[in-house]
C-alpha cells in the first residue's frame, strides 16, 4: 500500500501542496492533470528519489522521509519504475538493460537472469531484440523495453511515468493493455501518470487529478467519469470550455 | 548568513560527499568487467595526441624563452636543460598537463554524466539499487589517476625532448650538455608524482560533481560542461599551490 500524507515539496516555487493520497495494495491508480501540475514530482517522491519537505510518504510499510540512503535503497529494491524518457542505458544492449536491476540486486545465476529477461521480452513482444542497442529502437520499442526493465524484478510497487508519451494511438492502447495485464498477473500496486486520459481510464481502478500541485480529485474511475467537479469534468471529457 | 555563502557551503558539502563516496566505493564497489579499462581508453588514449603535441610545443616555447632571458643575464646556457628539467618534473609538466586534461577529460565527464541526469538515467540507476557515484564516478576516478600520471610522464619526456631540440637548433646547446640531471633530486620527483595523482583524482571528482548537479535540459548540460572545465582548472591551480607549499616545507625548498 502507498500512503501519502500532507506532502509538500518546492523547488523555486511550490510544486506539491498538502497532497494526501492512499493507494490500496493491488490497485492500478491513474494520476492525471495538466502539464506542470506536480504529477512526476509526486511519482519521484513515491520512489524515494525526492525527499518531502513537509508531510510523509509511506511505501511498502516504510516512511521514506525517515530513512537514510541505505535503508531507502532497500525500499527502492521493492519498487519498479518506468521513466518518462525511458532512461535506458545507452551503452548497454536491450538484454543488459533488462538484466541490470537483477544483477544489481544480487541475482547471480546467469540461467535465471536469462530466463527472466526472455520472459519479459516475450511479455512486451520484443523477443529477438536482445542484442539491439537502445539507439536503434523506435519510441514504442524503447517504451516496451522500459516496461520490461521496470517489471523484471517482480516489484511490489510499480510506478509508470507517461508510459505512452509520444506514441501513436494504437501503440498507446497496446502499452496500456500490456501494463494492465502485467498488473493483474503480478498483483502489484501500480501508480501510472499519463496525459492520455482517454486510454488511461480504460485500465485504472482509481484516479487522482492534480492541479497546481494539489490533488483536487481522488476516486474510482467511474466516479472520475461522472464527476461534477468543473475542472475534473472538463479534463476527463476533454472539453474546450471550462475553468482550465 | 547570505544566500551566496549558504550556496557555497552546500556545494562544498556535496563535493565532499562525492569524494568520500568515491573513496568508499573504490574499495567496496562491484565493478562491471572492463569498466576501468574503457575509461582508461577514454581518458588516456583519446588524450594522448592532444597532450603530446601541446606539451611538445610548450617545451619548445619555454626553452626558447628561458634561453633568451638567460643570455641577457649570464651568457651561459650550460644549465638550461638542468633548470628546465627540474621545473618540468616539479611543476610545469604535471600542472600544464593537468590543465590540458581538465579541458578535455573534465568536459567529457561532465557532459556524459549531465546528459544521463537530464535523461533520468541517473535516477534509473538509483532505482536499480546503484549509487551513481559507484557506477559512474569510480571507474573514471581510478582511470584518471592511472592515466593522468602515465600521460604526464610521457608528455614530460616529449616536452623535454622538444625543448632539447630547440636548445640545440636555436642556441647550439649540445644534447649531452642539455641532458643534465644534476638539479633533479628525490623531492622534485616525489612532488611531481604527487601532483599527478592529486590532479588525476581532482579532475574526475570535480567534473562528476558538475555533471551530477546538472539541472534542466541541454542548456543545463552545456552549463555543467563549462563549469566542469572552470572548476577542474581551479582545482588544479589550488592543488598546485598546496603541493608546492607542502613540498617546499617537507623537502626544504
Amino acid at each position: 500500500m502507498i500512503e501519502v500524507s500532507r506532502l509538500s515539496k518546492r523547488f523555486a516555487t511550490p510544486v506539491l501542496r498538502d497532497v494526501s493520497l492512499r493507494v490500496p495494495t493491488g490497485c492500478l491508480y491513474g494520476l492525471v492533470g495538466p502539464g506542470a501540475s506536480g504529477k512526476s514530482v509526486l511519482l519521484k517522491c513515491l520512489a524515494g528519489l525526492l525527499r518531502p519537505e513537509q508531510g510523509s510518504v509511506s511505501v511498502c510499510g516504510a516512511t521514506l522521509g525517515d530513512l537514510d540512503e541505505v535503508s531507502l535503497q532497500a525500499v527502492r529494491n521493492r519498487i519498479g519504475m518506468l521513466f518518462q524518457n525511458n532512461a535506458l542505458f545507452d551503452h548497454l544492449t536491450v538484454r543488459e538493460n533488462i538484466a541490470f536491476p537483477l544483477r544489481r540486486r544480487g541475482v547471480s545465476d546467469e540461467s535465471e537472469i536469462a530466463a527472466r529477461v526472455a520472459d519479459r521480452l516475450a511479455a512486451v513482444s520484443l523477443a529477438g531484440f536482445e542484442d539491439r542497442m537502445p539507439g536503434g529502437l523506435s519510441g514504442g520499442q524503447k517504451k516496451r523495453v522500459g516496461v520490461a526493465r521496470a517489471t523484471v524484478t517482480r516489484a511490489e510497487v510499480v510506478l509508470y511515468d507517461e508510459p505512452a508519451a509520444g506514441l501513436d494511438p494504437v501503440t498507446s492502447q497496446k502499452i496500456f493493455d500490456l501494463l494492465r495485464a502485467e498488473q493483474r498477473e503480478s498483483g502489484a500496486t501500480v501508480v501510472m501518470v499519463s496525459s492520455d486520459i482517454e486510454r488511461l481510464l480504460t485500465v485504472t481502478d482509481r484516479v487522482g487529478m492534480m492541479l497546481d500541485g494539489e490533488l483536487i480529485f481522488d476516486g474510482t474511475t467511474d466516479e472520475a467519469l461522472t464527476s461534477t467537479h468543473p475542472v475534473v469534468k472538463q479534463f476527463v471529457h476533454g472539453e474546450v470550455d471550462g475553468p482550465l | 548568513m547570505s544566500a551566496a555563502v549558504r550556496a557555497i557551503l552546500l556545494d562544498a558539502r556535496e563535493l565532499q560527499s562525492i569524494f568520500l563516496r568515491t573513496l568508499y566505493w573504490s574499495f567496496r564497489g562491484k565493478r562491471e568487467p572492463g569498466d576501468v579499462a574503457r575509461q582508461c581508453y577514454e581518458v588516456g588514449n583519446r588524450s594522448l595526441f592532444f597532450l603530446m603535441v601541446t606539451m611538445g610545443f610548450i617545451g619548445m616555447i619555454l626553452v626558447f624563452q628561458s634561453g633568451l632571458q638567460a643570455l641577457r643575464v649570464v651568457p651561459d646556457l650550460t644549465m638550461l636543460g638542468a633548470t628546465f628539467l627540474e621545473a618540468l618534473v616539479r611543476d610545469l609538466g604535471p600542472s600544464i598537463g593537468a590543465l590540458m586534461l581538465a579541458t578535455r577529460v573534465g568536459a567529457g565527464i561532465a557532459a556524459e554524466i549531465g546528459s544521463m541526469v537530464v535523461t533520468e538515467q541517473v535516477d534509473a540507476l538509483r532505482m536499480c539499487g546503484v549509487d551513481p557515484v559507484d557506477f559512474l564516478v569510480v571507474p573514471r576516478f581510478v582511470a584518471s589517476m592511472l592515466m593522468t600520471t602515465t600521460l604526464i610522464l610521457l608528455a614530460g619526456l616529449v616536452s623535454f625532448a622538444a625543448g632539447g631540440a630547440t636548445a640545440w637548433f636555436v642556441f647550439d646547446v649540445q644534447p649531452q650538455t642539455y641532458m643534465n640531471l644534476s638539479l633533479l633530486d628525490r623531492g622534485d620527483v616525489i612532488i611531481g608524482l604527487s601532483k599527478c595523482l592529486g590532479y588525476g583524482a581532482a579532475i574526475p571528482i570535480v567534473s562528476a560533481w558538475c555533471g551530477l548537479t546538472t539541472r534542466g535540459g541541454s542548456e543545463g548540460v552545456g552549463a555543467a560542461t563549462t563549469s566542469a572545465v572552470v572548476n577542474s582548472s581551479l582545482a588544479v591551480i589550488f592543488l598546485d599551490l598546496l603541493f608546492s607549499g607542502a613540498g617546499f616545507v617537507i623537502f626544504d625548498g
